[in-house]
């Protein structure tokens, strides 16, 4: 056993985590100033300069919160199922490619965590999975109108997965291979938003359905009688949905920026591997931030006109997208 | 080494969860046993060297047939299994009849066939999405296709029900003024 | 400004049944109570009085009698009749005229929780702004609350010499809080009465002879963020859609029209002001006008001018809040509503300026207002009406009406025809959303509306999206009817001008009678009904509250819609807790 590769593994994904959660408290305070000055305000100034501290007194405020568990809710499923919501969203970055190699230490240590063969269909199976958290937290409620929100919220999450998958497919013909890394360095001539910008808008809608956001984000609202399936949750739990809703935003521009637009590649990254990261992270910026521009502008979609979109609209555009792709790959050779 | 480790340890939890699943009182429970057993499965798949059908197994098994699942339990409220009656008389002596038929076999194929030559080693690489689709749209087009009739045929009798629902329903609003 | 009419033929055709009002000041009939029924149904179908603008109840305590006042009106303009039934006041029973007139429904409900009058025939006569199991009819003459103190203000305990007490240190353990026979305070349970609410509700909902759909009760409760304020809507579901709809209100009830009873004439004016708090000046314009009715006043040119000024400024102030909430009840964040609340904070910096407040302004007085616009208020004011307000309504209608999201959530949604609203009493834009061109501004002038040049802002299909559409559409035409105020106002009546008939007064003296004063606010019609003998003090004071009879048409506009829908429908109809509850 190589010790060297399994410390390695370990400190970048310690980092990788550390990254993130620190990614997710910046996103939410983010959210607020972004929300603030498009609707003529300040946002939040006062904790810190500019309220930088914002999210840290917001996460200290919840820790401090009276923990309530409904009086017959399945105790164990009520408290796992945050958590069940928030491993999916951390694990989906692994396979993110935040750069090429570098050397540290005289080491060759490469830039993302762990290069997979199938990285996307890790992706796929991963935001499978991130369905469940959303049931059982409906579920063990205890609350009638939670479970019927949980399992709103989950079929319009199955719904839009489906085009999602087939947005996927592009880039994957492009590229010839299921590896997100060797898609981006497939993308050294050309991003491929230009080459596939249906299948891009696709799956930008479809993965905003897919984070619950605006404007899909009916099974949070408050004119689902409840406020959807997070309504018993108070406290840290609650927290937790919230991370993992803002984790997902993170990695949905990641795997955007990967798939479409050219990932940790930009001008001189080629000399200096270290701008890689660098051009990821302002890619996704721009991801979060265009997911704020709409939760801002637009109103919301009711439930069926929602479900209806995904299955009338999107898909089949999807599916003709693909169709027509593997027509002009197979003809162009 | 390290991947025999994990083959046996994920053996054992994709064993535990099915006796969980077994042994369950609460529908959703043993639903979500199911789930852990069918992601133990997946990493078994991965140490065998079939990353592709991990990730599908997840992506479809666990991450949409269990849900369902799971949606048609929870509406229906099944969780409290309630023990209807005892089992029926000729279940214990058959099942226990087929279990040792299973076990009989399994044992023969693992102790005798393995160690004789009998079972040859996979190829490198006959898992890949590559390989996979050659078989699959080459070799076994037909069981294909014939499956895909058969979803397809599933599709339009969930279609069909949901159209005598809706018809039903609104004769019902047309006639109750 | 109402002149009721009498109509001679009437008189001969229902002979013996009705007599003239005759008392001094009174106008209008008096008809019997068994024969009620068939003369408002005459009015309404004979001669052409479809709309029931009011219905209230009145205690003659030294007569021993108890008096429901109708008022009725065209719904094709003009002044309005009215008419009253007279009953003894032990045990008065008056014949409901809820299938006539169904916007009466929830008038009747209330003349029964605070008056006692018991209206056969009512399909729902349960009380309305209190609560099942309360005791007592307040607004009665025998009424006392706790820690009553005199009939009217000002309290001689209060006045003149300054050192006053209050009533309740003097007496801390007293017993002048008056409990019912057989109650017990620390030994009484409450009841759940939800229980028996939620199965009324399940049971009046329509029978469907389906096994199989499950017909559910759920309680849009009074904390919820979408009910602009403590308002309570108890749904029938069939899965998810809406057969029955009852609402709830009573959460902000304050016994105003008894207060409005001790209080003098002056001093109900800084209550107005509460009744819907986001429009206070169109609240103060209803009740000087009720008073000046009857006091025989007549503003200067000058304040009529300030006056008009005012309540239209006011009107664009509500309808700017009204579709910032109508678009964040459908999800856009905030954002169109802090976009208008913007506008509207310009407006009430200059209400702030002229009243020395920004909402409950306490502005007009009884023949004129109370003081004059300053100068650097009114350079802003010019510049609000003439230049930025008119770009600003533009730029809303412009990134708000053709957004794709807002007609598909709105379009067909809360369908309301001309004949339900016309037959429900609504009232302002719901009305004229509908498709029925009545604005009391043209239909029954008041003030000096009529030197104006303006239309009557009309919609036909009488959903959210045209609820929606009006309200622009009416603050465009308050621009104009601003835009040539300010220029009227300088060559009429200039800066130095009277804005105040005679001098002003604490103590008012209102000669004896009745008047009913109705303006358009922002919300619909909001008509004050007093009633004076002559004291210090009103003998009565009613309120109609325009969101409080639009309420009635709730059901009918939700019934079929989804549940999703319901928060929308209520947002489009606007209504304020202040004045549905009082």
């Amino acid at each position: 056993m190589d010790w060297a590769m399994l410390i390695e593994w370990v400190v970048k994904a310690l980092l990788l985590t550390v990254i993130l959660l620190t990614g997710f408290a910046y996103t939410t305070y983010l959210e607020r100033k972004v929300l603030a000055w498009i609707q003529v305000r300040i946002g939040p100034n006062r904790a810190g300069p500019w309220g930088l501290l914002q999210p840290a007194a917001d996460g200290i405020k919840l820790i401090f919160k009276e923990e309530l568990i409904p009086a017959y809710a399945d105790k164990i499923i009520f408290v796992l199922a945050p958590v069940i919501t928030m491993i999916p969203a951390l694990i989906i970055n692994a396979v993110i490619p935040w750069g090429r190699e570098v050397v540290i230490f005289g080491r060759k240590v490469a830039l993302y965590l762990a290069d997979v063969n199938v990285g996307v269909l890790y992706i796929m199976a991963v935001a499978s999975i991130s369905v469940y958290g959303v049931v059982l937290a409906g579920w063990s409620s205890n609350n009638k109108y939670s479970l019927l929100g949980g399992l709103r919220a989950s079929a319009q999450m199955i719904s839009y997965e489906l085009a999602l998958g087939l947005a996927f497919l592009p880039p994957i013909m492009l590229a010839g291979t299921l590896n997100l890394r060797e898609i981006v360095e497939a993308q050294r001539s050309m991003w491929y938003v230009v080459y596939q910008p249906i299948a891009a808008f696709i799956f930008l809608v479809t993965s905003i359905a897919e984070v619950n956001r605006a404007p899909f984000d009916l099974p949070e609202a408050e004119q689902e009688l409840t406020a959807g399936y997070h309504t018993e949750y108070s406290g840290m739990k609650f927290a937790l949905f919230f991370m993992a809703e803002y984790t997902k935003m993170i990695a949905v521009s990641a795997i955007f920026a990967s798939l479409y637009l050219g990932g940790y590649l930009g001008p001189f990254e080629s000399q200096f591997p270290w701008l890689g990261p660098v051009y990821l992270a302002l890619k996704i910026f721009l991801g979060l931030f265009l997911m704020i521009w709409l939760r801002a502008t637009f109103p919301r979609f009711r439930y069926d006109q929602l479900m209806a979109l995904g299955w009338k609209g999107l898909f089949p555009l999807a599916l003709l997208n693909v169709v027509v792709t593997a027509g002009v790959l197979a003809l162009v050779g | 080494m390290s991947l025999m480790v994990l083959f046996v340890l994920m053996g054992a939890l994709a064993l535990a969860a099915a006796l969980g699943l077994l042994f369950a009182r609460n529908a959703v429970y043993a639903a979500l046993f199911l789930v852990l057993n069918m992601l133990a499965l997946a990493v078994l798949y991965l140490t065998l060297g079939a990353p592709f059908l991990a990730m599908v197994q997840i992506t479809v098994y666990a991450g949409a047939v269990m849900v369902l699942f799971l949606f048609v339990v929870m509406l229906l409220g099944a969780e409290t299994l309630r023990e209807e009656g005892g089992p029926i008389a000729w279940q214990r002596p058959l099942a226990a009849i087929l279990g040792g038929v299973l076990v009989g076999t399994l044992s023969y194929i693992l102790f005798v066939e393995a160690t004789t030559g009998k079972i040859l080693p996979p190829p490198e690489d006959y898992a890949t999405p590559y390989a996979l689709s050659v078989k699959l749209f080459q070799d076994y087009l037909l069981p294909f296709e014939v499956a895909s009739v058969l979803l397809l045929v599933a599709m339009l009798g969930a279609l069909v029900l949901v159209q005598i629902e809706r018809k039903r329903r609104r004769n019902d609003d047309q006639t109750s003024d | 400004m109402t002149t009721l009419v009498t109509v001679p033929d009437i008189e001969t055709r229902f002979a013996g049944v009705i007599t003239p009002d005759t008392r001094k000041g009174y106008q209008g009939y008096i008809v019997e109570a068994e024969h009620v029924r068939a003369f408002a149904k005459a009015l309404r179908d004979d001669y052409g009085y479809d709309y029931l603008a009011s219905l209230t109840g009145v205690d003659y305590l030294p007569e021993g009698k108890m008096e429901v006042v109708y008022h009725v009106y065209k719904s094709t303009g003009g002044p309005g009749l009215v008419f009253k039934v007279q009953v003894p006041r032990e045990n008065p029973v008056v014949p409901s005229i809820v299938d006539i007139y169904p916007g009466a429904n929830f008038q009747e409900r209330e003349a029964w929780d605070l008056l006692g009058i018991r209206f056969e025939g009512h399909p729902n006569l349960r009380r309305i702004l209190l609560w099942e199991g309360f005791w007592g009819h307040p607004l009665r003459k025998d009424w006392r609350e706790p820690y009553f103190e005199e009939e009217g203000k000002p309290f001689s305990s209060r006045w003149p010499h300054g050192k006053h007490f209050h009533h309740e240190d003097k007496n801390p353990f007293g017993k002048n809080v008056d409990y019912p026979p057989g109650f017990d305070p620390y030994t009484w349970e409450p009841d759940t009465a939800d229980e028996i609410l939620y199965q009324a509700v399940l049971q009046r909902s329509e029978i469907r002879d389906d096994l199989r759909t499950e017909r559910v009760v759920v309680n849009l409760g009074p904390q919820h963020p979408s009910t602009h304020g403590v308002f309570r809507m108890i749904v029938t579901l069939d899965g998810e859609t809406i057969i029955g709809l009852e609402p709830v209100m009573g959460y902000l009830h304050r016994n105003h029209e008894k207060i409005g009873e001790r209080n003098t004439w002056i001093m109900n004016i800084p209550y107005t002001d509460r009744l819907d708090y986001i429009t206070a000046m169109a609240n103060n314009f209803g009740y000087v006008l009720a008073v000046e009715q009857l006091m025989g006043v007549k503003p200067p040119e000058r304040a009529e001018y300030i006056r008009v000024i005012m309540a239209e400024l006011t009107r664009i102030v509500n309808h700017l809040w009204a579709i910032g909430f109508l678009l964040n009840d459908l999800g856009a964040f905030f954002t169109p509503a802090l976009y208008a609340i913007e506008e509207r904070e310009l407006i009430l910096d200059v209400f702030e300026a002229t009243t020395g407040s920004r909402m409950m302004n306490n502005y007009f007085r009884f023949g004129g207002v109370a003081r004059d616009i300053p100068e650097d208020a009114w350079d802003k004011l010019v510049q609000l009406v003439t230049d930025r307000l008119p770009r600003k309504v533009d730029e809303l209608d412009r990134y708000l009406t053709n957004s794709e999201l807002i007609q598909s959530r709105t379009i067909g949604v809360g369908v309301l025809t001309a004949e339900e609203a016309i037959a429900y009493s609504t009232s302002g834009p719901v009305l004229r959303a509908s498709g029925v061109p009545y604005d009391i501004r043209r239909a029954d002038p008041y003030s000096i509306y009529d030197r104006f040049d303006f239309d009557v802002a009309v919609r036909y299909h009488g959903d959210v999206y045209d609820r929606y559409l009006i309200r622009i559409d009416e603050m465009r035409q308050s621009l104009r009817i601003l835009q040539q105020a300010v220029k009227q106002i300088e060559q009429e009546a200039p800066r130095g001008a009277p804005i105040l008939a005679g001098k002003p007064q604490y103590q008012v003296r209102v000669p004896p009678g009745e008047s009913y004063g109705r303006v358009e606010a922002p919300k619909g019609e909001l008509g004050f009904y007093v009633v004076s003998t002559g004291k210090p003090n009103p003998w009565r004071y009613h309120v109609r509250a325009p969101s409080f009879v639009n309420l009635t048409a709730l059901e009918a506009m939700c019934r079929g819609h989804k549940i999703a829908d319901v928060v929308t429908i209520l947002g489009s109809i606007d209504i304020v807790l202040g004045e549905v509850d009082r």
